[in-house]
């Protein structure tokens, strides 16, 4: 790769890592696996003027439990979260959005926080921290805060993060109670990015209604983003075909989907719609 | 690539014009655009660092605006050239008084040539989208303040788009 | 023939050192004071170039030089080797000065220290276009779009019409016809190593050494010799390892004699690197065709005329055999099949794009294709089994050598042998019979055959630009090890593994007492190269015929030494041996020592020990012969022999592929079930290399059915520009291959060997489409166009 001319710096903390960023908010990019921006700047249409490494600060990658919630730094790689047995117990979800990324070559470089920072509209994580309603912590000069997923999401490759700040940890409530998770994504054949995934948290009542469904979509939209149309529609059912053939109608209500040469905007919604489906069949069968 | 939409905004036909023909509004108003100097009647030169994302390129070219038929009608023609490639396109944007404001009826063509076009497939229709929201947020934002007033503030972008997915999001929860 | 190795599943003695990451790719040549090229190039497919300005780039930091249009006027024109009537070429310069033609053609080079301060200063020079109007569709093209070439009046480079009888009587006397429009995807071969060349002068000894990732060394020598006027055996060409070529190597580039020429200039070491976006751009692309198949035949499916006219996307230029690469589908219209009357004509168009040229099968795919798909609908048209029609068309094994209407004379072949023995692998008559249960449970099941026929092992020379032979030099050294040189120049096939076996069994010495060398015109005699599933049987015969030679001169050193007559000399298990006189010997004693008795020099080589032997080894002799002690009188020293061998005729490989898919309702994703192929090509060397090949080209096929296209834009922008965008088949998309041979020996020559390099792009991807269109026949569906994508397969499930 011949990318253009840029400075390197390996912090060896978050808090140094903040306040070189502060330095430069516009010409400094913060690397961690590198899978989103590394592509990017070998094409020269990323040119940052300082990368930031975190990915060597060894503090920021970790997977655990604490009271009632699941956290995990940002540059936790794919593959750690791929075999996390903590995650394949407590958070299914996790796991299996991990391992349907790129190849394995990418699950041992690539990081959530990255994939989640870059938000790339076909990118796994969004749908998945989407349906576990996670809070993402960020960092700044001022200090932290925490923004919903729901609203960190912006627009196209655009999220909450203002200038200045470092997604630092991803935080979600530990799935209770009787829940079934599943993942299931069409890969695009060249990138292995998602023409559609659609990421499932769904919980059941005693008599396997469904009490709730928090549905993540990427790939569909510029953005990852919740079917609440179908979450809306499942609420209460029986969770049985007409249900969620009913439900799955909505999964494109209110986006206008993306056409690209692999898939045309119709297409890309029966794909929504279809993939919907069979991960809500999927995870009411994983339901414990 | 075939760009069409309409907008909203919350002024007057006429004072929504006038920021469109208004250089210095317009500058303010698109994405990125670092100069904008008027070289002939109506031809801008123009210079512009935008992107989207890390993803980010600086485009020279000119700007030129053609069938002006003040209040309704005008025509936006773009030609820039940059390091990531080129960028060219037209759009006529149509005027109409509306209930509380304007709506603006935008359809026009875009093209991309160099690696910008070789790598950025299925994201060149989102951002010109995305470009196109910004662009319209901020004239809305510039033509609701009167003339002479100050202009409204800068990054104030990220709150609009902000202001503008919840907007997205209330829609989708009427449905 | 002791035949220890031939036949066997010899691991390629490549691997270890490719595996390893040990191997030396071009780029892997490091030369102290290399300066590094980089390359300004169009983003532009059509305009006027009214200003190049290169001085903010001169000015960058460590650049040395940068070269446009005007300064290297000089240097000839990118050769285009193809000799058709009335063709017309394009002058074709190595940089463009005046206007370019097609997105990513080269407008400057720019020379610095490094390779990014290159490429940052690419950045800098500044290009002012005017911008003309762009044609992309080859049949806009020929209607009179935008001129590409002015002069030309037109964008038609050729027309040709091809083939034998009476196509008009045979469509009207048919009973039956079908035609169909036929496309053809535009592909990137996508060779793992991009392309890349270093070049060093050294200005004293006037000399050039060029290491370049080719699969032709000595055809570029001397084209790259000519463009630059530097004599051609001044000139060196080298290829390290090559990662692979696909036909995409089979060529002369601009930036290879541009390297060449900097480095005379500069009078430095200078390389280029291709990236893999410019290898999208700018290195050839394959396929792109577009045209009309019809075919006339009787109600007892018996095949009466053929004919396919095509327009052929020639891209901007002609590159080494642009044009030609078509005029192989013409050669290839009779597939395996007895079809009286066959007319081809092609109208070769340019527009606005890369050069086509060639790309594993190099134009006999697209034959294949269009007869199987045209079998296929003969087949639907009567209601027919698909396999049965085919049968019926074959030419019985005794009717070879079999002359097509193309003009061809298939040299041997056993098609029904191949196609029942795919039949019975694959299960057929059930495979129909669950399909037809299937249909009625509403599942998506097709079974795709294709009967293919490749013409192999170019060629005679009379039917090639510049050469036709494949030459061979086997040495063996004093030490006994045993050189082969050969001019085929592998590059990934395992013919490094291959030609040991053939010359480990006639020499009968241990495989690992043997080299083959290659690629490099500095050590090895003239070659053509490796292409066309050549080089097994054209340089491997080539190996062969040097190795009898080889072995003539040692027989009658053999029976000097031995001092028997020649005739009573025998080999067998690498020995020269004579039984009666050996024993003889052995008993009386009285042989002559065999060198003078005294104490051997420093450094003198061990002395061959045949005293008392009633036999001697190949290598014994090889020592003998270098020593030039005891040599009958007459003999010249040393023990080596040159062959270039001249094959009379092509080869004809064939073999069935059986698919078998299904396909999901609501995505229209496609899934393979089975796939079976038997392929038949000739005498098998190593079955492990003929699998693998086998692999590969089943892959480019599954790449070529369903994912990879090439596409432009309106205005010639190149949308695929990465390999994010454009699809190269992942091994999650491949199914396992059920794989067999027949073994059809080959009479063209002596090894028997027919070719089986391309044999998988040219007889899969019919069965691919054939099986996919099968499945979607309850909706009507006879033919789609490649690459048949998940969704094109539902519009039709859902919309009809």
């Amino acid at each position: 790769m011949i990318p253009a001319q840029f400075d390197y710096q390996a912090p060896a903390t978050l808090e140094e890592a903040v306040s070189l960023l502060a330095s430069d908010p516009d010409g400094a990019k913060i690397l961690a696996g590198g899978h989103s921006l590394i592509p990017a700047m070998k094409l020269r249409l990323a040119q940052p003027q300082l990368l930031i490494d975190i990915g060597r600060i060894k503090s920021l990658a970790y997977i655990r439990e604490e009271g009632d919630q699941i956290l995990i730094g940002a540059t936790t790689t794919h593959y750690q979260l791929e075999s996390s047995d903590l995650l394949k117990r407590i958070c299914p979800l996790l796991p299996e959005c991990a391992k349907s990324i790129g190849d394995v070559q990418v699950r041992n470089k690539g990081t959530i926080g990255g994939s989640i920072a870059h938000s790339d509209p076909a990118g796994d994580w969004p749908a998945a921290v989407l349906a576990l309603g996670a809070d993402l912590v960020l960092v700044g000069p001022h200090g932290e805060r925490t923004v919903k997923a729901e609203e960190f999401f912006v627009d196209l490759l655009t999220t909450a993060l203002e200038p200045g700040e470092i997604l630092r940890e991803i935080r979600i409530k530990k799935p209770s109670g009787r829940f079934g998770h599943a993942y299931q994504k069409v890969p695009h054949p060249a990138s292995g990015f998602a023409v559609v995934g659609i990421a499932v948290h769904l919980e059941l009542n005693d008599d396997n209604s469904c009490k709730a469904a928090a549905i993540g979509v990427t790939g569909v939209s510029v953005k990852a983003y919740r079917a609440k149309g179908v979450e809306n529609a499942l609420a209460g059912t029986s969770l049985d075909t007409d249900a969620i053939a009913a439900a799955e109608k909505h999964v494109c209500d209110g986006v206008d989907p993306n056409s690209d040469l692999y898939a045309s905007s119709d297409y890309r919604c029966q794909l929504a719609r279809v993939y919907t489906r069979r991960a809500l069949q999927a995870a009411k069968a994983n339901v414990q | 690539m075939k760009l069409d939409g309409t907008h909203q905004l919350e002024a007057a036909r006429e004072r929504v014009y006038q920021c469109l023909v208004d250089p210095e509004v317009l500058q303010r108003c698109i994405p990125g655009c670092e100069r904008l100097e008027k070289t002939a009647e109506n031809t801008f030169a123009a210079t512009i660092r935008t992107g989207v994302g890390s993803i980010k390129g600086v485009f020279n070219g000119t700007a030129r605006l053609e069938d002006l038929r003040e209040p309704e009608h005008l025509r936006i023609v773009v030609d820039g050239k940059g390091t990531p490639g080129f960028l060219k396109g037209s759009g006529d944007l149509d005027l109409e008084q509306a209930e509380n404001g304007t709506k603006i009826t935008y359809a026009g063509d875009v093209q991309v040539g160099g690696t910008i076009a070789s790598v950025g497939q299925r994201m060149i229709q989102g951002t010109a989208k995305m470009m196109a929201t910004q662009f319209f947020t901020s004239l809305g934002a510039e033509a609701a303040t009167q003339v002479g007033e100050p202009p409204p503030q800068h990054g104030f972008f990220r709150t609009a788009l902000r202001w503008f997915s919840g907007w997205l999001k209330n829609i989708f929860r009427k449905q | 023939m002791t035949n220890n190795y031939v036949g066997k599943r010899v691991k390629r003695t490549e691997d270890p050192r490719l595996i390893r990451g040990l191997a030396h790719y071009v780029d892997d040549v490091a030369l102290p004071g290399t300066l590094h090229v980089s390359f300004v190039r169009s983003i532009y497919a059509h305009a006027r170039i009214t200003n190049v300005d290169t001085s903010a780039a001169l000015a960058a930091p460590g650049v040395v030089a940068v070269y446009t249009g005007h300064d290297v006027a000089k240097i000839g024109a990118v050769p285009c080797a193809s000799a058709l009537p009335d063709l017309k070429v394009p002058d074709h310069r190595v940089l463009a000065s005046d206007k370019v033609y097609f997105v990513g053609h080269p407008i400057a080079a720019v020379v610095a220290t490094d390779r990014y301060a290159a490429r940052d200063a690419v950045d800098l020079v500044m290009v002012d276009y005017e911008e003309l109007p762009v044609v992309t569709d080859v049949e806009q093209a020929a209607a009179g779009g935008p001129v590409i070439h002015e002069s030309f009046g037109d964008n038609i480079a050729y027309k040709l019409t091809t083939g034998e009888g009476d196509i008009d009587a045979a469509f009207a006397a048919a009973d039956r016809t079908v035609k169909q429009r036929i496309l053809h995807n535009r592909l990137a071969p996508i060779a793992m190593e991009p392309r890349g060349v270093l070049a060093r002068y050294f200005p004293g000894e006037e000399e050039l050494t060029m290491w370049s990732s080719t699969q032709i060394p000595h055809l570029m020598r001397t084209q790259v010799a000519l463009m630059i006027g530097i004599p051609e055996n001044k000139l060196r060409v080298i290829t390290p390892e090559v990662g692979g070529g696909f036909g995409s190597k089979l060529n002369v580039y601009a930036e290879e004699a541009l390297l060449g020429w900097i480095s005379m200039q500069l009078g430095k070491p200078v390389k280029w690197i291709e990236t893999r976006r410019e290898n999208m751009l700018a290195t050839i692309h394959g396929r792109g065709q577009v045209g009309d198949i019809e075919v006339a035949f009787k109600n007892d499916g018996t095949l009466t005329g053929l004919r396919y006219s095509v327009f052929a996307d020639l891209g901007a230029y002609h590159q080494l055999l642009t044009p030609a690469i078509p005029t192989l589908t013409g050669l290839m219209l009779s597939g395996a099949y007895k079809i009286p009357a066959i007319q081809m004509n092609i109208t070769g168009c340019f527009t606005n794009k890369m050069a086509t040229d060639a790309y594993r099968g190099a134009g006999r795919p697209e034959a294949t294709y269009v007869v199987e798909r045209a079998l296929d609908l003969v087949a639907a048209e009567l209601g027919a089994d698909p396999a049965e029609v085919r049968r019926k068309n074959f030419p019985a094994p005794s009717e070879f050598p079999f002359h097509t209407a193309t003009g061809l004379d298939y040299d041997s072949g056993d098609y029904e042998a191949a196609l029942n023995k795919a039949q019975e692998i694959a299960g057929y008559a059930q495979l129909r019979e669950e399909q037809k249960q299937g249909r009625q449970e509403g599942r998506l099941m097709g079974i795709g055959v294709s009967t293919y026929v490749e013409i192999c092992a170019l060629g005679p020379s009379q039917a090639m630009p510049a050469g036709g032979w494949e030459s061979a030099t086997v040495r063996i050294e004093p030490t006994g090890k045993v050189t082969v040189l050969t001019g085929a120049s592998p590059h990934g096939q395992g013919q490094e593994t291959s030609f040991a076996q053939i010359a480990a069994d006639e020499l009968g010495v241990d495989i690992n007492d043997i080299t083959v060398i290659h690629g490099d015109t500095g050590v090895v005699q003239y070659g053509i190269g490796t292409f066309g599933s050549r080089a097994t049987a054209v340089g491997g015969t080539a190996v062969f015929v040097a190795i009898q030679k080889l072995k003539e001169k040692a027989q009658k050193i053999a029976a000097h030494m031995l001092k028997a007559d020649a005739s009573r000399v025998s080999f067998e298990g690498g020995k020269y041996s004579l039984e009666a006189a050996a024993a003889a010997s052995a008993a009386t004693g009285t042989s002559e020592p065999v060198v003078p008795v005294g104490e051997a020099p420093a450094g003198a080589l061990p002395e061959p020990q045949t005293e008392g032997k009633s036999s001697l080894t190949i290598q014994d002799i090889a020592l003998a012969a270098h020593l030039a002690k005891e040599l009958p009188p007459d003999t010249e020293p040393g023990l080596s022999a040159t062959y270039f061998f001249e094959p009379k005729n092509f080869t004809f490989p064939f073999g069935t592929h059986i698919a078998v898919v299904e396909i999901d309702h609501e995505t229209g994703d496609i899934k393979f079930l089975r796939y079976v192929a038997v392929d038949d090509c000739g005498r098998v060397i190593n079955p492990m290399l003929v699998d693998g090949q086998v692999h590969g080209g089943i892959v480019q096929s599954i790449g070529q059915a369903m994912y990879e296209e090439v596409v432009y834009d309106e205005q010639g922008q190149l949308v695929t520009g990465t390999l994010m965008d454009y699809a190269v088949p992942r091994a999650k998309h491949i199914p396992n291959f059920e794989l067999d041979r027949t073994e059809t020996p080959s009479p063209v020559n002596p090894l028997g060997v027919k070719g089986v390099g391309e044999a998988g792009t040219i007889g899969a991807t019919p069965a691919i489409v054939g099986a996919i269109v099968d499945a979607l026949a309850p909706f009507g569906v006879r033919h789609l166009d490649m690459p048949i994508k998940p969704e094109n397969v539902w519009r039709i499930i859902n919309h009809g």
